[in-house]
């Protein structure tokens, strides 16, 4: 154990070490702010909602239950994920890692250490988001200090649970696959990932909260409140032991905590034995790169976009390629097929109509929201592949910055290279979307126009944020979206979205109301709704060519260490 | 070829290259020596491009980097001390995407890629991830690469690193050969007597300040050291400016 804290110093010290560096305090208050106003915007939401379940007559206490089982499992799956996403890239792929093997250590020592640096990264976050939900439970439910000490007596053997069943899980992956295919890890991953999505949905069912044919038959909804449980997860013990918390059982949830304790504490056990057997194995394995042979075609890519200049068909081929060989970039492309399958899910199962209340209003707002799920998506993928493209040059960058091109236009070249794929992605997430929303014809024209626009915007903030805080050195460059640079993109983002969708829903609802009050607009709602589209066209201008501009200033002035 | 004028750059309070004057004319191989942390390296990297200086110009055959980085970027070929490329590429690849970026046309790009990998000994795995590579062969590629546009100035940093005794000898007798043909080569190097034997005249640099400059006959005599080897002129030198 003393060696295994020993190994994990540097991480402290470095962490310690960043933590002072003088111009991060104002970073460092941003994300605290932005945090915190986070973590109360969940405890308010969440307080809402029970506050209003304690007030249906006799089903409350069951809603707040059921709602409450469903966080914990995807507690669950959360954590099971970015455990193994974390634990896969502290055990195998950190740069650290030839050094400490080399070190006089026992390879489950460095097993150990890694496996609580990975714990706690992977957990922290998911931790502190959810925290507000439970606390919002003990205050709803005016429960004693034994419910929030129940908190962390569960929580704790949960986040445990969840990493060292990843941990072993990637354990085992690296030591099955053939060496050559080691890469390919990310792969698996991938598919876990739907998998895991599946399953979590499959469980939970979430329409069947909201359908309301289920309210049709009371009997039939409290049936399905009260569907057994599955009684072999570890979030289920979570649950059994917060719901006797909240209802003042204490032994019965004492009991829970222990199941959980022990499961955890045998998966640890566990884990280090299975490390004692095969982790060094795998990790000399994981150590070879691809020796395939790439037999010179006929430069097909080269063919393809020879209409290019010199310059640019240079990078756009290197874009394609790098991209298509590095499994951990493509095999991303899972998350996002997840994404979508989620995001069109939710639209198959929405109670649309069933509604009650159908009228235009609802139709305009529905695809508005649609618009703003789509940019929303968007986003999300663009800070997941465009926004890490300039710090995915990582070291090579110096390649870059002596190549007889202006930054300006290698940052071009990538704003293009996401622009097409992400362009096509978009649209045909709204055309399908507004389809199953069967939206009007005026609509889905404005949205795919919308979309036309805010595409270039969202992938310019990407490219050009990117390039304004890059890091050339990160480990693993998918995750610089996470640093600062990553929130001003989204913050950006977000608010440019929400400003063109605002400035454009305004004027739609007045054209919708008169169409069917059958009146002419008046002059001067005319001229108020052409100078709402055109704001929102201008913001959209300038969001596609400031950020590059400001991400060219910043990229050339960066000093990178190393040659 | 090369001019340096006031050329400095800080990082916060370190002076890492202190207002530094230098020309290297057309045909001349530089030879650029110093401690560990001297600032060759931040020197290199300002000649090449790559650096923004604090202060000062880099003027490279008449051209103002600052002010046409492209033109000038353009007569550069860069080998940096650290063979960093792009791992998915594979070597005959990463010299295609050279050979664009510098707009070779293709005549010259297969000529002199047939030419550079026999060369360097990469022909047999020039098809193979750049990942795969060791670091030797790594270099031998940077070096490919930079040679591959035929550039009338070649900026090296620490070219000998991780290469074997052959490729030592080969880099040795490619720079004598190409400077011969009228290239400047601008090189920092650790070894010293690879500097002596190679290189026209030899910059000194000591915390950031060019100390001295001439040919080895002529670092002897600002050393008042009579018969001794670049290395002594070296220590000697390097010394007096510790102990100013
Ligand atoms: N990106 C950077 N940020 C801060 N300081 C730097 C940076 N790069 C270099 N320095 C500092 O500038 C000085 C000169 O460094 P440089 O890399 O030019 O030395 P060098 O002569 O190449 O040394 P070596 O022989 O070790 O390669 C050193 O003091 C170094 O600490
Ligand atoms: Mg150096």
């Amino acid at each position: 154990m003393k060696q295994a804290v020993i190994l994990l110093n540097p991480r402290l010290l470095s962490f310690r070490n960043k933590g002072f560096a003088k111009d991060r305090s104002i970073r460092l208050i941003i994300f605290a702010a932005i945090g915190i106003s986070f973590w109360a915007g969940i405890f308010a939401i969440c307080y809402r909602v029970l506050m209003y379940f304690q007030s249906v007559e006799g089903l409350g206490n069951m809603l707040a239950y059921k709602l409450l089982s469903m966080i914990l499992l995807i507690f669950f799956s959360l954590l099971i994920f970015s455990s193994i996403l974390t634990s896969l890239s502290n055990l195998y792929m950190s740069k650290d890692l030839t050094l400490i093997h080399s070190l006089p250590v026992p390879s489950e020592k460095i097993f150990l250490a890694k496996w609580i640096e990975s714990t706690i990264d992977s957990s922290w976050m998911v931790v502190v988001y959810t925290i507000p939900v439970f606390i919002s439970y003990g205050i709803v439910f005016e429960t004693g200090p034994f419910f929030y000490m129940a908190i962390v007596l569960t929580l704790f053997p949960l986040c445990i649970i969840a990493s060292a069943l990843s941990s072993i899980m990637v354990l085992v992956i690296v030591i099955i696959l053939p060496a050559s295919r080691i890469r390919s890890v990310f792969v698996f991953l991938g598919l876990a990932l739907l998998v895991i999505i599946y399953i979590t949905f499959r469980l939970l069912r979430p329409e069947r909260l909201v359908n309301p044919e289920n309210f049709a038959s009371l009997l039939g909804y409290l049936n399905n409140l009260s569907t057994p449980s599955y009684p072999l997860l570890p979030s289920t013990w979570a649950f059994d032991s917060l719901k006797a918390a909240l209802t003042g059982d204490v032994s019965c949830s004492l009991f829970n905590v222990a199941l959980s304790m022990s499961c955890a504490a045998f998966l640890i056990f566990s884990g280090i034995l299975i490390a004692k057997a095969i982790y060094f194995k795998g990790f000399s394995k994981s150590q070879a790169s691809m020796t395939w042979l790439f037999q010179h075609k006929k430069e097909r890519l080269d063919k393809l976009f020879s209409f290019l200049s010199g310059p640019t068909k240079s990078f756009v081929v290197k874009e394609i390629k790098t991209f298509l060989r590095d499994q951990a970039q493509w095999s991303q492309i899972f998350l996002i097929g997840a994404l979508i399958v989620i995001y069109i899910y939710n639209f198959s199962v929405l109670p649309i109509e069933h509604s009650p209340i159908k009228t235009v209003y609802l139709q305009n707002l529905l695809s508005f929201l649609n618009v703003a799920l789509a940019a929303f998506v968007l986003i999300s993928v663009t800070a997941r592949f465009a926004f890490p493209s300039i710090s995915i040059e990582g070291s090579a960058f110096w390649i870059v910055r002596s190549a007889p091109i202006p930054i300006r236009t290698f940052l071009r070249i990538k704003f293009f290279i996401y622009l097409f794929p992400l362009l096509i992605l978009s649209e045909i997430l709204i055309i399908v979307t507004n389809l199953l929303l069967n939206v009007t014809p005026f609509m889905m024209y404005l949205s795919i126009i919308t979309l036309f626009f805010l595409t270039p915007g969202v992938v310019s903030l990407g490219i050009g944020l990117g390039a304004a805080y890059p890091d050339f050195n990160s480990e693993n460059p998918a995750h610089t979206v996470t640093g600062f640079g990553g929130l001003v993109f989204m913050i950006i983002s977000a608010a440019y979205i929400g400003a063109v969708i605002v400035l454009e829903a305004g004027p739609v609802y007045t054209i919708f109301m008169s169409g069917i009050r059958n009146e002419n607009l008046s002059y001067f709602q005319l001229l108020w709704i052409i100078g709402s589209f055109f704001t929102a066209f201008l913001i959209s201008m300038l969001a596609i060519i400031l950020p590059i501009r400001f991400g060219e200033k910043r990229l050339v002035a960066h000093s990178f260490a190393g040659l | 070829m090369i001019n340096l004028i006031n050329l400095s750059k800080y990082f916060g309070h370190i002076k890492a290259v202190d207002r530094l004057n230098l020309s290297v004319s057309s045909g001349e191989l530089f030879g650029f020596i110093g401690q560990n942390g001297a600032g060759k390296t931040t020197t290199i990297q300002m000649i090449a491009g790559l650096l923004a200086p604090t202060e000062g110009s880099v003027i490279i055959d008449g051209i103002d980097m600052a002010k046409e980085p492209e033109k000038a970027k353009k007569k550069i070929g860069l080998i940096p001390d650290r063979p960093f490329l792009y791992e998915k590429l594979t070597g005959m690849e990463f010299l295609k995407f050279t050979a664009d970026l510098y707009e070779v046309s293709k005549e010259v790009f297969l000529e002199n890629t047939e030419k550079l990998l026999t060369m360097f000994s990469l022909i047999d795995r020039a098809h193979e991830l750049i990942e795969s590579y060791s670091h030797g062969m790594k270099q031998r590629l940077v070096m490919s690469a930079a040679l591959l546009h035929e550039p009338p100035l070649i900026v090296v940093d620490e070219p000998m690193v991780g290469l074997d005794p052959r490729g030592i000898k080969l880099v040795t007798n490619l720079f004598r050969s190409l400077v011969a043909k009228g290239t400047t080569i601008f090189m920092s190097t650790h070894t010293l007597r690879l500097a002596e034997d190679v290189c026209d005249r030899i910059g000194i640099i000591n915390n950031g300040k060019l100390i001295a400059t001439g040919t080895v006959n002529e670092l002897k005599h600002t050393a008042q050291i009579g018969e001794a080897d670049l290395e002594e002129v070296f220590f000697q030198l390097t010394k007096e400016e510790i102990s100013l």
